[in-house]
């Protein structure tokens, strides 16, 4: 392996998971512009769910800011296997429709958001494993991603944008349930203003 | 029980993003704790207990072979 070997596959690694971590941001936002456009409230699983993508963002925003360790790709899979453990439960409660249970919200390409999660789920643990499979060297991991400054503003703006997303979603919780249960009949803190 | 999963969460991405990884860790696994706890909650019935009865099939033992499967 040449010396520009472990930069270029360092470069490309941190390509990488910023790419993932603006797909998940992506998802993120577009189940806020669901839920505050569309009016539809997530259910408890749902914010589990999306509980479960921010994980996953945390694990990238820690390699970013940490380094490429075997830890922070842990505790994103960690959270990659809840959201398929999660999603997967709530189609398979929510496939047989039944008073008090049926798809919660709209289909979206005629698939609805538990499946999608599957789907995401999946995507995800499939792009963990290319990144270990392909883009993990010892090497490349020596590189820190300052050695790349402008991925390195990218990287730091997206996590910001995660974090800001994360705020939202926190004001949007305490909002919908209060300390209590969360149900999906409307935003309680609202509802106790009337 | 949502809004202390939230919490944690948030101050896990905001430390991590910071550059704090220990405290950022902690709030990230005591997220995780609470969001399996939740979980576990939320899909646990009085009734059914963790199991999924409306998706259980089973084997009519007792019945004679359809034609198509007499044919096969």
């Amino acid at each position: 392996m040449t010396a520009a070997a472990p930069r270029t596959l360092a470069w490309i690694n941190y390509g990488y998971l910023l790419l993932m971590m603006l797909v998940i941001a992506a998802i993120l936002t577009a189940a806020m512009a669901m839920q505050y456009i569309g009016g539809e409230l997530p259910c408890p699983l749902c914010l589990l769910q999306r509980v479960a993508l921010f994980g996953v963002c945390f694990g990238i925003i820690a390699t970013f800011r940490f380094g490429d360790s075997g830890r922070n790709t842990g505790l994103g899979l960690l959270f990659a296997i809840f959201l398929l453990v999660v999603s997967v439960r709530q189609s398979l409660l929510d496939i047989y429709p039944r008073p008090g249970h049926a798809y919660i919200g709209s289909a979206v390409f005629g698939i609805h958001m538990p499946v999608w999660c599957v789907l995401i789920a999946l995507a995800l643990l499939i792009a963990y494993s290319v990144k270990l499979a392909v883009l993990d060297s010892r090497d490349a991991r020596a590189v820190p991603l300052v050695e790349f400054p402008a991925l390195a503003r990218a990287a730091r703006a997206a996590g910001a944008y995660v974090v800001m997303l994360c705020a939202i979603n926190l004001i949007s919780v305490v909002v919908q349930c209060g300390l209590d249960a969360c149900h999906t009949s409307g935003y309680r803190l609202l509802q106790s203003l009337h | 029980m949502m809004v202390p999963i939230f919490a944690t969460l948030l101050l896990a991405l905001a430390t991590a993003w910071m550059g704090r990884q220990t405290i950022a860790i902690a709030c990230l696994i005591a997220c995780l704790l609470l969001s399996i706890g939740l979980f576990l909650f939320e899909v646990y019935s009085p009734d059914y207990g963790f199991r999924m009865p409306w998706i259980q099939t089973q084997l009519d033992v007792g019945a004679p072979p359809s034609p198509a499967r007499s044919r096969a």
